[in-house]
């Protein structure tokens, strides 16, 4: 085939609105793109005038499916904004329920939204008929992941126990027990998920590019650490703008950014790429099983890697409730907070990637200016130019398998384009 | 949020579960909102007892697990119902079509279910090809003016907050009659 054109509108299975236009004239590339149709700067507009203690339950609202990592990346910019440390415990729970969140997101990513595509259905939903025991499975995971955010966090999604300096809440011992024996028995669930991706066939397809995430000394990074690229550039957390290099480009309301290269990723594969050492020992038999090994150029094992991120939240859960419970669980009272005028930035590798959040604080502790910098927006230049290279690669074949792999490649990304209205649609029979 | 919210939610955790209050949507996002908010607003009502109230937010898919333990469920969320702007009525899934992702225009591959849109409709549609067994549930739907990016509900929604508070308690007042009704009819029946 030497002419080609593919316009999908609103890619679907992705977080938001997005399009594929492929437009080839004999074999020559015309355009290439993937445009984003709605990722408003709306930011800015719901924090500035509000009150300190304010904005993590604010911006956990931006998304469903990462509102415990926006409400710690912005727990922490107030945090150091404010001069506030919050205590070990405080630090250890924090980590525990952000790995619910990992867990809860990939399960949807890897098992509602990708899955679909290498088992032939079109959804999950005659995925249940089809292959009943995974989507039984994936359902089991999520419940165990949004029982253990609901468990800190005290409710399965925007966490309202949260606090600047602490939490308002904790959980007991008997229930950070039952928990553990939960995520001990999620261990079979882990290895069939394995066993699962390591069987589905991952586009063969590669190309160079630089992958951006946090890094720690002593621990695979979420919270905190440094930002590091596999290009071998460190920035401490406050410099994030010399990583992100945002930029406007006319077909898309997404900033594009870029760094050492044209474009950079980040995400799952980025930290699996740059931490690999770090992951948990069985974390690392697992992406040895998905076929994943450091440094991976392949853009589809994104997903993969998801699956090894899940497998170490699980055993590092099991670690850190081990690690409360020999150190018995103090209530907590978030400090009182002296408010002084400063300006913080806190960053988290969120399911889909680093994520900064930026804010300037007047003397009553209230927003005077804030910047958000998410993942999806990081990884739009990169995965455009993935596409451009990967078309000319599958340009012969048909076209319903070109606009397919597209889309997969789309969703390999796992972009969050905006978190949407859910309302429902209603028709009266 | 409220405090009286929050601590009512975490409540609700280890009450007794015969009927749950779930608002659903994003407060960000307009009237999308309407259904937190509508849950802050029952928070600081007195409740019958038995009844909890739970504001899901985007929870999505995790509706399931959120419903999951309930002898019934009434649930609050935007509804694009062609009304006038903050109309509300109340159904059942049984008395509607609830258009999921996969009634929306196909992008041509035929992969339309989208977590993007996965609210009520998709956890239901999931809830039956999994064939598992769901409280029994009454909808609140209200016309919203506007989803875009924004916080605060428009004026016409707004306006509808009393009324639709008070369908919502006596909607939950009333299963909880029928449900003593039907509990002394049994006890006499037994009885006998």
């Amino acid at each position: 085939m030497t002419t080609l054109k593919i316009d999908v509108h609103h890619v679907t299975r992705v977080e938001g609105h997005g399009n594929i236009v492929v437009d080839t004239r004999n074999g020559e590339i015309k355009e290439c793109r993937f445009e984003v149709v709605e990722a408003p700067r709306f930011f800015e507009a719901f924090v500035r005038g509000r009150p300190y203690y304010e904005l993590s339950h604010i911006t956990s609202r931006i998304c469903g499916i990462c509102s415990v990592g926006h409400a710690t990346a912005s727990l922490r910019a107030t945090e150091k904004a404010l001069g506030v440390e919050p205590p070990e415990q405080t630090v250890l729970l924090r980590k525990l329920l952000f790995h619910g969140e990992i867990i809860d997101s990939h399960v949807l990513h890897t098992y509602y939204l990708v899955a679909p595509d290498f088992l032939g259905v079109g959804s999950v939903i005659p995925l249940a008929a089809t292959h009943r025991e995974v989507v039984e499975r994936a359902l089991r995971v999520k419940k165990l992941s949004g029982d253990l955010c609901a468990m800190i966090g005290g409710r399965h999604t925007h966490p309202v126990a949260m606090a600047v300096g602490g939490f308002t809440h904790t959980p007991t011992e008997g229930e950070l027990r039952e928990m553990q024996a939960r995520l001990v028995d999620a261990r079979a669930d882990m290895d069939e998920t394995v066993a699962l991706f390591a069987t589905l066939p991952w586009p063969d397809f590669e190309r160079e590019t630089e992958y951006v995430s946090l890094k720690k000394d002593d621990e695979y990074a979420f919270i905190d650490g440094t930002v590091v690229t596999s290009d071998g550039f460190s920035y401490p957390i406050e410099d994030y703008r010399k990583v992100t290099n945002e930029e406007c480009v006319p077909f898309s309301t997404a900033k594009w950014t870029h760094h050492n290269r044209e474009s950079y990723m980040v995400g799952a594969l980025a930290r699996v790429n740059n931490n690999f050492d770090q992951l948990h020992p069985r974390a690392q038999e697992a992406a040895g099983k998905l076929g994943l090994k450091p440094i991976c150029y392949n853009p589809f094992l994104n997903s993969a890697a998801q699956v090894v991120e899940m497998v170490h939240c699980v055993e590092d859960s099991i670690r850190i409730s081990d690690e409360l419970l020999t150190r018995g669980i103090q209530p907590e009272q978030p400090p009182k907070i002296e408010v002084e005028a400063g300006e913080g930035i806190g960053s988290c590798d969120v399911p889909r990637g680093i994520l900064f959040h930026n804010y300037v604080y007047d003397e009553d502790g209230i927003c005077v200016k804030a910047n958000c910098i998410i993942p999806t927006n990081q990884n739009m230049a990169n995965l455009n130019h993935d596409m451009q290279a990967l078309v000319p690669q599958i340009m012969d074949k048909p076209q319903d398998e070109i606009r397919l792999t597209l889309e997969m490649l789309v969703r390999a990304y796992d972009p969050c384009i905006s978190c949407s209205a859910h309302f429902l649609t209603v028709e009266f029979v | 949020m409220s405090e009286s919210a929050s601590r009512r939610m975490s409540e609700s955790a280890i009450s007794d579960k015969r009927l749950a209050i779930i608002g659903l949507g994003n407060p960000l996002r307009g009237d999308d909102g309407v259904g937190c908010r509508m849950i802050e607003e029952l928070a600081r009502r007195e409740l019958p007892p038995g009844v909890q109230v739970l504001d899901g937010g985007a929870v999505g898919l995790g509706l399931l697990n959120l419903m999951e333990g309930w002898e019934r469920v009434v649930i609050v969320d935007a509804a694009e119902m062609g009304r006038r702007s903050g109309e509300f009525v109340r159904f059942t899934p049984a008395d509607v079509r609830l258009a999921s992702a996969s009634d929306r225009p196909s992008t041509g591959s035929g992969h339309r279910f989208s977590l993007h849109h996965a609210g009520l409709s998709e956890a239901l549609a999931l809830a039956d090809a999994l064939d598992q067994p769901l409280p029994e549930m009454v909808i609140f739907g209200v016309q919203p003016a506007g989803v875009g990016w924004g916080e605060g509900l428009s004026p016409a929604v707004e306006a509808a907050l009393p009324a639709l508070a008070d369908a919502v308690l006596a909607s939950a007042v009333c299963s909880r009659r029928r449900e003593e009704i039907i509990g002394e009819n049994y006890a006499q029946d037994s009885g006998d």
